[in-house]
């Protein structure tokens, strides 16, 4: 995948990694571009929650398992970190805690960080659906595995920041899933939570077969923004819907 | 000594005879005429059947019935009537031979029991005295302890018909020693006070001797049980540290190294294995029987990287496919095998299952392929992938992959009807809780 947009060159992208392996944590440090501001690495859940609220980072780079606190791994650092940042000036009150805490910002908004809680982006050495759908409804922007390359981690960072969500072939495989498209089910309008339209579905399936953002854009003949677009309009979707699948499926299996 | 399992009687002469190189004529007409002048070439024989293991497992012997009537059968009917009777015991020991393993001592205590007695008749007939009051309870003693500690090892193993019954035949037996240890006494000269508290610590003493291995090895057993629990956890959490420690070493080692390089293909294929083994999925062992398509799909894609240096994500969506369809799974195979040969890199497999059709895609991002720029003697594409396809009623599709550049092969396949319905009958929950996509969840 590409970067396709970063931040002005004058904001320095800072990050923090939490990760309970300080080798993993090392490598990556190293493996990151030299755009990325490497602030601090956090072990635990505590010591991410005290890391985020003190440094600040633009973004945290999230590992799903953690130990420590209740047990929650990523998903708690992420709950746990959201009423401290939303009380910044400027940033929108705390609609329910439990649904889309953290960040559900505009595609394409300002990437002004002041004031504005931390992007997250979720790395995990495991491939459990599980997982994904437990961190992206807690609200991080984006799902890696951890063999992911240094390289597309760094892209990735900027895309997030920049409003984008960070969708990997198995997210979107997910997705698909979890919206019924091998039902045939498609929405007849934008504001639908429930169900993709057409064209969100066919960028989940590109991005399901491997497809970076621009060369979706090339195949279906829609700009990168559209595309970009549409996957951050997917992942509200898979944040905000109550659609009775995600729901049963999440229950199912104990995640809600 | 083994006895072979094709035998007369009870196959201890051809035991006998192959053990000692002896001609096996020889070794039955040995023990036709011990038997013969006393009985105890019988003894030896009925000792031997019961200590001997049979040649192979416990499974039942092929008998070969034309060959019996050739035997010393007739000789061994005609021992004594305590000797039929210890024989029967034997008999019973022999086929919880298998059971007892390690510990033959049942046999051997029926063994000098029968030796005992064998011996006694032989003695009295050449005319000796023999002391009947110490030799009867003393085979008494022996037959006793014999069965107890047979009995009890079938109630420690669990084998036991009925435990109330086990617990009875334990206490006969037992009967049986107590009986056999007070006949030292009751047939002594007067008994006085001595002799009755010499017995009754003798019964006490005999009791416990019989019952002490059991005790000890019950004790042995539930430490044994305690370590292997104890071995179980500590497995768990061995497994827990390699998925934390060595999988993300083996991520790491991934994420550094140039893709598609041999570093990073050992890296994947170790934490593959790695993770078929901590989560003990069929990933390629024993998986000879037909899988879904998710699974035979990732299976062939493991296959796959191992023979090239190739990385190949797998991310199947839709409706679970119980049997995948052979020919697809052969064509998808080949579009696998083309796209690591000629372009190598990364290769996306993507599959989407709906209730009517099936969709595999295999794009990469090589040089491209122009179908038309292919002559005919390359099989590989028109024969394998569209001609395969075609025959099964689908379609294949050849189009320039992710951006343009590569190749996308795209399969396509309507599924019968009754199949579908099939899948879905078994899992009436396949609406509200779909199959979660997996990429390469191993």
């Amino acid at each position: 995948m590409s970067t396709t947009s970063s931040t002005p060159a004058a904001e320095r992208l800072t990050t923090l990694i939490v990760d309970d392996h300080s080798i993993f944590r090392s490598g990556l440090r190293a493996e990151l571009s030299a755009d990325i501001d490497v602030l601090g690495e956090a072990g635990t859940v505590e010591e991410a929650v005290e890391a985020i609220r003190e440094l600040r980072p633009v973004t945290v780079l999230l590992d799903v398992h953690l130990p420590g606190g209740r047990g929650g791994g990523g998903a708690e650092v992420i709950a746990r970190t959201t009423g401290v940042e939303r009380s910044a000036p400027g940033a929108p009150p705390a609609p329910g805690a439990s649904v889309a805490p953290g960040v559900t910002v505009a595609p394409g908004a300002d990437p002004t960080t002041a004031g504005r809680p931390p992007v997250f982006l979720a790395l995990s050495v495991s491939d459990a659906a599980d997982d994904v759908v437990r961190v992206i409804r807690a609200g991080a922007r984006g799902y890696l595995t951890k063999s992911t390359s240094g390289a597309e981690v760094s892209a990735a960072l900027h895309r997030v920041v920049a409003g984008d969500a960070v969708f990997s072939p198995l997210l979107a495989g997910f997705v698909l899933d979890a919206f019924g498209a091998a039902g045939g089910e498609e929405a007849a309008s934008d504001e639908e939570l429930d169900r993709l339209t057409r064209r969100e579905l066919e960028v989940m399936r590109l991005i399901a077969q491997g497809y970076a953002y621009k060369e979706v854009a090339s195949e279906l003949f829609i700009s990168i923004k559209t595309v970009e677009t549409h996957v951050s309009s997917v992942l509200r979707k898979l944040q905000l819907s109550s659609r009775h699948e995600l729901t049963a499926w999440a229950l199912s299996r104990r995640l809600l | 000594m083994i006895r072979p399992r094709q035998h007369a009687v009870a196959g201890v002469c051809a035991g006998l005879a192959e053990h000692t190189g002896l001609p096996l004529a020889a070794v039955r007409a040995g023990a036709c005429v011990l038997t013969a002048t006393g009985g105890a070439g019988a003894l030896l024989y009925v000792w031997l059947w019961a200590t001997t293991p049979l040649a192979g497992t416990d499974a039942p012997a092929l008998r070969a019935p034309l060959t019996r009537a050739a035997s010393p059968a007739t000789d061994a009917n005609a021992a004594g009537a305590e000797d039929e009777q210890a024989r029967d015991q034997a008999r019973d020991g022999s086929s919880s031979r298998s059971a007892l393993g390690r510990a033959p001592v049942t046999e051997i205590l029926l063994g000098l029991a029968l030796l005992l007695a064998g011996g006694a008749m032989v003695a009295s007939r050449m005319g000796a005295q023999i002391p009947l009051a110490f030799f009867v309870p003393a085979v008494f003693v022996l037959i006793g302890a014999g069965l107890a500690w047979r009995q009890l090892h079938e109630l420690r193993i669990g084998r036991a018909s009925g435990p109330s019954a086990q617990i009875a035949r334990v206490a006969g037996a037992l009967a049986l020693v107590v009986l056999g240890i007070l006949l030292f006494f009751v047939s002594d000269a007067e008994p006085n006070v001595w002799t009755v508290f010499v017995a009754a610590a003798s019964v006490l003493l005999g009791v416990g001797v019989v019952l002490a291995p059991w005790a000890v090895r019950l004790v042995r057993d539930l430490a044994e049980e305690r370590a292997a629990r104890a071995r179980e956890v500590e497995r768990a959490e061995f497994a827990a540290h390699l998925h934390d420690s060595v999988l993300q070493t083996l991520a790491l080692i991934q994420q550094k190294a140039e893709p598609g390089s041999e570093a990073s293909r050992l890296a994947r294929g170790q934490e593959r294995e790695l993770r078929s083994w901590l989560f003990a999925e069929t990933t390629g062992n024993g998986a000879d029987g037909p899988l879904d398509l998710a699974s035979e799909l990732r299976r062939a894609a493991m296959q796959c990287e191992q023979e090239h240096a190739v990385r190949i994500d797998v991310v199947t969506t839709g409706r679970a496919v119980p049997e995948a369809p052979e020919g697809l799974l052969a064509a998808t195979r080949e579009a696998m095998l083309n796209a690591a040969r000629h372009a190598g890199g990364t290769i996306s497999v993507f599959s989407e299952a709906s209730d009517g059709m099936l969709e595999v895609t295999v794009s990469d991002r090589g040089p491209g392929f122009d179908l038309a720029s292919i002559g005919p003697e390359r099989l590989g594409v028109r024969e394998s992938i569209i001609g395969r396809m075609r025959r099964l009623g689908g379609s294949a599709r050849i189009q320039p992959g992710p951006g343009g550049t590569g190749t996308r092969v795209v399969l396509r396949l309507p599924r019968a009807r009754d199949a579908g319905e099939n899948e879905r009958a078994p899992a009436p929950s396949a609406e509200t809780t779909p199959a979660p996509p997996h990429q390469e969840h191993r």
